[in-house]
């Protein structure tokens, strides 16, 4: 059978300025293809992406030959499989129990989404990017974690460190040198917490780690945390803005959801429209195929959730945005073992929480010029900017 | 070949051919049962397969065990004493003709 088709054409800049077309045009002409701009077999079709993640043996999440491992000084669980990945991953799963988030990450969550929703000043244009969504995501992580000590700043640049490093394929230099100093920072600090949380276990997940009774290395107590705190800012300042601006621009819908309270409904749509990671990469342990396209063995697919996510085989006009669909099963949480350990948390925090807080709080908030909003990003996506006016 | 039933919530209900050793859940994915999400695939980390045991098949399928009933917690419909995360249902011949009831919604 023949190998993937190749597409030339299209450009790392077009994919990171707007991938959808490009997705779309692949799902009705070659959805199994080899796009040279990032040297990598592209998997567009809802069924297939799933499928893929689904089948950890045949799709293992160990890619030897990314950045990560550099960026994150450890082979870290994101790209582990089998046994050794569920013995890091439930590690730290207590934490994120569904009696701790309600009974101290929803509560805490709720008080610090209040506090930064009295700051913003009333009146005038405000950005929600650095003055809600990036600092309120930051700090959240940073008390779940048990690094309460730093700043939202602090937490915002290594977070920002560890994604620019883990996603430099062009292995620059600079990337990795500035997350090198985010690691001297993040690592002083957890050596000091952990000292603290011997003294003082409480149900954050680096006192959880290093309490546990039969505890992973500390160099994999380490990356655990680094992954969250590479994967649990972005994601729900991203997702956050993207709910606002879908329901600011649809009036009528955020009307219809003030009165039935679908909240959650209007989060899920928005990480299905735009998915905040959008792609996701498995290595083939063997040689397969997908869609009668061979697939030879260590060939690296990545699975684009962004282009599943408006599949026409399971969304009718998925380019626009609407809290109302009958079903809506986006895969912006990954699937499979790797399944994101911060869903029920974001749900939580945002479809719960976040949202009939502020619309309570701010009954008028209006865009302002919503043209002016810029979306980006290929690996991750979401608007840079976020212009409001709060009443 | 263990039978299994599926009763959506508004009423309608499928049967469908079940291979001895699938869970409920893969079962109903095979089937393109509408209603059972599954987001992890398994791994019983998101109850979005969340279902409920009809009354007169609770004492065969069993509770859910614990981490299983923590999981449930976080289903969006309401939870029962007959609610079972249905990727932990192993489909066997004593099995044959369950009823699972399917909760409004998943997510
Ligand atoms: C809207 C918010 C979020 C979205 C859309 C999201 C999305 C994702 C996706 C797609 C994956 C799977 C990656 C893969 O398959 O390779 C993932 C994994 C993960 N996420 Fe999230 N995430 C969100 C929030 C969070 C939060 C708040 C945390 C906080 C701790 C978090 C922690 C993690 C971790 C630790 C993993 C790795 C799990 C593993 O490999 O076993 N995420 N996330
Ligand atoms: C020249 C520019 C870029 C190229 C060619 C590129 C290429 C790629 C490729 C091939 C992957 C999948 C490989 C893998 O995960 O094994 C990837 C993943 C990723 N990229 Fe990029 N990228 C670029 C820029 C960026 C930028 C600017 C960011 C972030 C700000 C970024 C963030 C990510 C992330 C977070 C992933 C991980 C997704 C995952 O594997 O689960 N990338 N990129
Ligand atoms: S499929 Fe996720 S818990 Fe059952």
């Amino acid at each position: 059978m023949p190998l993937a088709p190749v597409n030339d054409a299209v450009t790392i800049t077009q994919l990171i300025d707007n991938p959808y077309p490009f997705y779309r045009q692949m799902r009705a002409s070659s959805p199994v293809v080899s796009v040279s701009a990032v040297n990598r077999v592209m998997l567009t079709k809802a069924a297939d992406t799933r499928a893929v993640k689904d089948d950890p043996e045949t799709w293992s999440s160990d890619d030897p030959d990314t950045p990560m491992k550099r960026a994150f000084h450890a082979h870290t669980l994101m790209r582990k499989d089998g046994e050794e990945h569920l013995r890091e991953r439930n590690a730290m799963m207590p934490t994120f129990s569904p009696r701790n988030l309600k009974t101290l990450w929803g509560p805490a969550y709720e008080k610090l989404a209040g506090e930064y929703l009295d700051r913003l000043p009333k009146g005038e244009v405000v950005d929600l990017f650095p003055t809600l969504a990036g600092p309120l995501a930051a700090r959240i992580l940073a008390d779940i974690l048990g690094l309460s000590e730093a700043s939202d700043d602090d937490m915002q640049f290594w977070s920002q460190a560890l994604i620019d490093g883990a996603g430099n394929f062009g292995w620059f230099d600079e990337p990795f040198e500035r997350v090198d100093r985010a690691h001297l920072a993040m690592d002083a600090l957890m050596e000091r917490k952990a000292e603290y949380y011997r003294a003082n276990p409480d149900q954050t997940a680096l006192s959880v780690m290093v309490n546990a009774d039969d505890p992973i290395a500390w160099s994999q107590i380490v990356a655990n945390i680094k992954i969250a705190i590479g994967g649990g800012i972005n994601e729900p300042r991203d997702a956050l803005l993207t709910v606002l601006y879908g329901l600011l621009t649809n009036p009528d819908q955020l009307d219809e959801i003030r009165s039935t309270g679908q909240w959650g409904s209007a989060f899920e749509e928005a990480i299905r429209w735009v998915a905040p990671i959008q792609v996701s990469s498995r290595r083939a342990t063997r040689d397969t195929q997908i869609r009668g396209i061979d697939i030879p063995k260590g060939t690296v697919v990545m699975t684009c959730q962004a282009s599943s996510n408006h599949d026409e085989d399971l969304f009718e006009d998925g380019h626009l945005f609407n809290a109302f669909r009958a079903r809506n099963p986006h895969q912006s949480f990954g699937s499979g073992p790797h399944h994101c350990m911060g869903t029920h948390l974001a749900r939580m925090m945002l479809g719960k929480i976040m949202l009939p807080m502020i619309f309570d709080r701010f009954p008028n908030m209006e865009l302002v010029r919503p043209e002016t909003v810029i979306w980006k990003g290929f690996g991750f996506r979401g608007p840079l900017n976020l212009p409001v006016r709060l009443n | 070949m263990p039978r299994l039933t599926f009763i959506a919530s508004q009423g309608t209900s499928r049967t469908v051919d079940a291979r001895s050793g699938d869970s409920a859940m893969q079962t109903a994915l095979a089937h393109g049962i509408d209603g059972i999400t599954a987001e992890c695939g398994g791994a019983m980390a998101c109850a979005t397969c969340h279902v409920h045991v009809a009354d007169e098949w609770a004492d065969r399928v069993g509770p859910a065990e614990d981490t299983e009933a923590d999981m449930l917690e976080f289903a969006a419909s309401t939870v029962t004493a007959a609610s079972r995360l249905s990727c932990q249902i192993t489909m066997t011949e004593e099995l044959d003709g369950l009823v699972l009831h399917l909760p409004d919604t998943q997510i």
